[in-house]
């Protein structure tokens, strides 16, 4: 099972990492981008890593991917121009089916009693909500800290960078 | 065959190559930076897997800060972006020659 689970999303994860390089479009990019992210969340599935996984498909292939595909939009013009053809509409079940049976196996994995993974049997709850956010406000407290540190000054720069010069409130 | 730690970690690696080709062939400065959260994604696999060989929830914690980081890049790199496609009406990097000058 983990040897399916690996092949299948090793192997996804690759070939949309490279149609997002080969791709000229922004947009189909953006799409191949997202279609790889939910491979890596399975690659997470199967590393043991449930809570992982889930954030990955939640913050990774969901809120900065939208992001992401909300400024695409916003440059629209520079951005798609010169683009010759889009994907044909029959296409894109195929390639929403892919991620959409990376889930499948994963919750399937995950529900597996017994799993040994390739370093022997991990302890119970290993990776779950609890045992990660137990060393998120134990152990690993002033990390945790340091990086919502981090996502301020990277709000409050944005906002400068996007009210302009004259906007900014100390000016 | 038996997955091994190796599995993991040539996968990673060939993301991460496949992030740093992009990051070096693409022109567009949007799709410039998919291939760094495509980088960063391959570095995130590294340490989970490593955190399954030692059975170590710490490497959970510092994907989870890699999160974070990739976040506050795309937030900080897209604002960046949308000011310089203001001033320069381009995403084209060879076409954003101001500071090669």
């Amino acid at each position: 099972m983990e040897g399916i689970l690996f092949w299948f999303c090793g192997a996804l994860l690759f070939l949309g990492g490279l149609m997002m390089v080969v791709q000229r479009s922004a947009v189909v990019s953006a799409v191949w981008l997202v279609f790889a992210f939910v491979c890596a969340a399975g690659i997470f599935a199967v590393l043991e890593a449930p809570f992982v996984a889930i954030l990955q498909i939640l913050v990774y292939a969901g809120a900065i991917m939208v992001l992401f595909l909300f400024v695409i939009m916003m440059l629209q013009g520079p951005v798609l121009e010169g683009e010759g053809k889009r994907i044909p509409l029959g296409l894109w079940p195929l390639i929403a089916l892919p991620p959409a049976a990376v889930v499948v196996l994963v919750v399937g994995y995950l529900r597996q009693p017994q799993k040994t993974g390739f370093a022997g049997p991990v302890p119970e709850g290993f990776g779950s909500v609890s045992h990660v956010a137990g060393l998120l406000l134990g152990k690993y407290l002033l990390a945790f800290e340091l990086i919502s540190i981090v996502l301020l000054v990277a709000i409050i720069g944005a906002l400068a960078i996007g009210l302009g010069e004259r906007k900014l409130p100390w000016r | 065959m038996e997955i091994t730690l190796t599995h993991y970690l040539v996968l990673a690696g060939l993301v991460f190559l496949t992030g740093m080709v992009g990051f070096i062939v693409r022109r567009n400065a949007l799709v410039m930076m998919m291939c760094i959260e495509l980088m960063l994604c391959a570095v995130n696999i590294v340490f989970a897997a490593f955190g399954r060989l030692h059975a170590a929830g710490g490497a959970h914690v510092f994907v989870l800060m890699n999160f974070a980081v990739a976040a506050a890049e795309a937030a900080i790199g897209l604002a960046i972006l949308v000011e310089i496609y203001r001033r320069s009406r381009t995403v084209n990097v060879d076409d954003l020659k101001a500071l090669m000058e």
